[in-house]
């Protein structure tokens, strides 16, 4: 966490990750960062192991997937609105074709191939 | 025992086992069902007239011993709401009990004369015509129970009232174990052409069948286990998965944080409340009211097990199963975010047999247009009842969404081919837009399953990120599609073959296994283009043009929230899909 001014994020975890976030399933919070805090922040600062969540929405952009850690580099700035699924939640590749996504990611999955569910926890990968 | 086809001619009510020609020998499901129409339905005749013929066919592999997730079913015919071709296939205990009995197919042709209504006994001995005076006016729910305690521990096939009055928008039902007449095949209309022949009710009863034949146990014994290891290993399959825990509802948070969830007649892609509706809300409420279930199966020998059993608040069953788009369509939507009208609303489509997305979409477009507010769930209800009564009103909803933006002037019309959008919306998700433009089927989600795009044979070739791409991405995923749905196996096996390479390999084994067929993975696009062709030919016949294969204007035009983004795909790209047809 960078800084000492606060800014408030919208976080929501989704899945079994909403334990991290006093929730069962769902775990709706606001967050208080240090001005310049990343969006890998987010998840440390909740205890969330990186293995352990999937697909990472930063306002409505696709930042993350399961597997990978494409985006926690992005800087956050009061109001962002933060979704974290859990490592398990699908999203097949037909459904989210075209969908915008961060730099970064985009960049990693030209590398890593575009239409995986997981990566890195399979043979292929 | 080679396997049958039963011809059941409703004009003079008999029944006659054929045996299956060479031409289609090596098909089953959806390469079946469209076989035989593209070969014995006139592309032109009326979908509600005799010369119409409602087909049903089980996967290669369905009934077969051990074969994981297997029990899908296709049904065939031109469509009442497309007026082209349609294979809507489903789960439930019908596809198993078919096969069994030793029949690759079922062709229901011909009206009688007298438009009585019947109920078909098929079991190993032929088929039963009896009366259906007793099931006419009745919704599936009364149905199902009146069939299970005459003819416990079958299959039951059946339409509800909207069926009976041949609405576009009728499904055909189907049982799932607990005898819950919740599994549909639900799109396209295929429930007005059953209603048409005027069979109320099909009873399938395997008992004492010869059962499936398997060609070379060893390998498929091979193939099956590999398919299986592959399913139970990857992340979205296997138990306590993605969908085991939360269904495919799962999808309903990820589309809304991604701003593309369809809401208020596809005005936006972001729902506030959207999470109310969810797979985790679904979780939670059964867990907290009890009486429920997450991880239900909706046929023996499913290993996935994405359905559930939701229950009210006092944990009596309301209903099985609220999936994504039914959750979707009747939720975001029309601007409600209440599970329990979820659920209710789930119940009257099941009960009249309407599919829940066309239902949804329609009330939505009624909701546009003027009829009731976005938000409305009593209004939306009431609605309902309009079609199960088939007041005038619930008649013009029951033809679906086209028909009811014509009657109340809506501009705004989701539909491509007549069918409307499943939940993701195309000017956000592109990629599935070329699918619901160019599909032979009309919009439809399940038309283009992902593929590895090695095994599509389109790795290396295209950029999957890049606009360019998409095109043939689209005519790979719609072939592999349609291989898939010709297996038997359930769609979602789609998500562990294509991680893990055994489980491909497995799946394709396990049908060289059941069938004797001399096919590898390197046969799956081609089989699946046949198949295309046949159905892209049909619709041609029919008389669609490439003006058939484009999104509805209003997306070219609107900016969709919160991206603001409009559909951008060249037509050119969207030509290009099915431009093989004639060339090859």
């Amino acid at each position: 966490m960078k800084g000492t001014a606060a800014i408030t994020v919208h976080v929501v975890l989704y899945g079994s990750i909403a334990e991290y976030g006093g929730g069962t399933h769902i775990a709706d919070l606001y967050l208080k960062l240090g001005e310049g805090s990343l969006l890998g922040d987010v998840l440390t600062e909740l205890g969330i192991p990186s293995e352990e969540k999937g697909y990472v929405f930063l306002n409505s952009v696709l930042c993350d997937a399961p597997g990978l850690n494409a985006s926690a580099g992005l800087t956050l700035k009061q109001g962002d609105h933060v979704g974290v699924f859990s490592k398990d939640h699908m999203w097949p590749y037909q459904y989210r074709d075209g969908i915008r996504m961060s730099d970064t990611l985009r960049e990693v999955m030209q590398e890593r191939g575009a239409m995986h569910h997981t990566y890195g926890t399979t043979p292929q990968d | 025992m080679a396997k049958k086809i039963l011809r059941i001619n409703m004009s003079n009510l008999k029944a006659t086992y054929e045996a299956v020609p060479e031409k289609w020998a090596r098909w089953a499901g959806r390469g079946l069902t469209s076989s035989i129409v593209f070969d014995e339905v006139d592309p032109t005749c009326h979908p509600l007239g005799p010369n119409n013929k409602l087909v049903i066919a089980p996967g290669w592999v369905t009934g077969s011993p051990a074969a994981p997730s297997s029990g899908r079913c296709s049904f065939g015919g031109k469509s009442p709401l497309t007026g082209g071709i349609k294979e809507s296939n489903s789960g439930g205990m019908c596809g198993q009990k078919i096969a069994k009995l030793g029949l690759a197919a079922i062709i229901l042709e011909g009206q009688p004369a007298d438009k009585k209504w019947y109920t078909l006994v098929i079991t190993k001995d032929g088929v039963a015509f009896e009366s259906a005076d007793k099931l006419v006016g009745k919704g599936m729910y009364d149905v199902a129970a009146a069939m299970e305690a005459k003819y416990p521990k079958t299959a039951l096939i059946g339409i509800g009232q909207a069926g009976e009055m041949k609405l576009s928008n009728a499904g055909i039902s189907v049982n799932d174990p607990e005898y819950s007449p919740g599994r549909y095949a639900g799109r396209g209309g295929l429930g007005a052409v059953m209603g048409a022949r005027y069979v109320k009710a099909i009873i399938v009863d395997d008992s004492g069948g010869p059962g499936v034949e398997i060609a070379d146990k060893e390998l498929f014994t091979k193939g099956r286990k590999a398919l299986a290891a592959a399913i139970s290993e990857h992340a979205l399959t296997k138990k306590d998965g993605g969908l085991n825990a939360y269904g495919t509802a799962v999808l309903v948070n990820i589309l809304n944080e991604a701003g593309a969830l369809p809401t208020r007649n596809f005005s936006s892609g972001h729902f506030d409340t959207a999470a109310k509706t969810s797979g985790e809300a679904i979780a939670e409420a059964v867990e907290k009211r009890g009486g429920g279930m997450m991880g239900h199966g909706c046929h023996p020998g499913c290993i996935i097990q994405c359905s559930n059993i939701f229950p009210d608040e006092d944990g009596n069953v309301l209903v099985s199963k609220i999936e994504y788009e039914t959750t979707w369509s009747l939720g975001a939507n029309c601007g409600i975010d209440d599970l329990d009208y979820i659920a209710a609303a789930t119940k009257e489509c099941n009960d009249i047999g309407l599919d829940s997305i066309e239902g949804g979409n329609t009330i939505a477009i009624a909701m546009e247009g003027g009829l009731l507010e976005f938000g409305d769930s009593k209004g939306a209800l009431k609605l309902f009842d309009e079609i199960r009564k088939g007041t005038p009103l619930g008649r013009i909803l029951g033809q679906g969404v086209e028909a009811t933006a014509k009657a109340f002037g809506v501009y705004r019309v989701p539909t491509v081919k007549g069918q409307s959008m499943p939940a993701y919306e195309p000017r956000a998700v592109k990629g599935i837009g070329v699918t619901y433009a160019t599909t032979p089927m009309g919009a439809d989600h399940t038309a283009g399953y992902t593929i590895a795009p090695e095994i599509a044979g389109v790795g290396g070739k295209v950029d999957p990120l890049s606009d360019e791409g998409k095109g043939d991405l689209s005519l790979a995923f719609q072939a592999t599609t349609a291989f898939i749905d010709s297996t038997g196996y359930c769609l979602f096996i789609a998500f562990p073959i294509l991680d893990i390479a055994e489980g491909f390999g497995g799946m394709v084994e396990s049908v060289a296994g059941v069938t004797g067929l001399k096919i590898t993975g390197d046969d799956v696009v081609p089989l699946g283009k046949e198949i295309l062709k046949m159905e892209r030919l049909f619709n041609e016949s029919a008389g669609f043009t490439a003006a058939d294969d484009r999104p509805p204007e209003f997306m070219r035009d609107e900016m969709l929230p919160p991206h603001n983004v409009n559909w951008t795909i060249s037509d050119e790209v969207l030509d290009g899909v099915f431009g093989w047809v004639h060339a090859d």
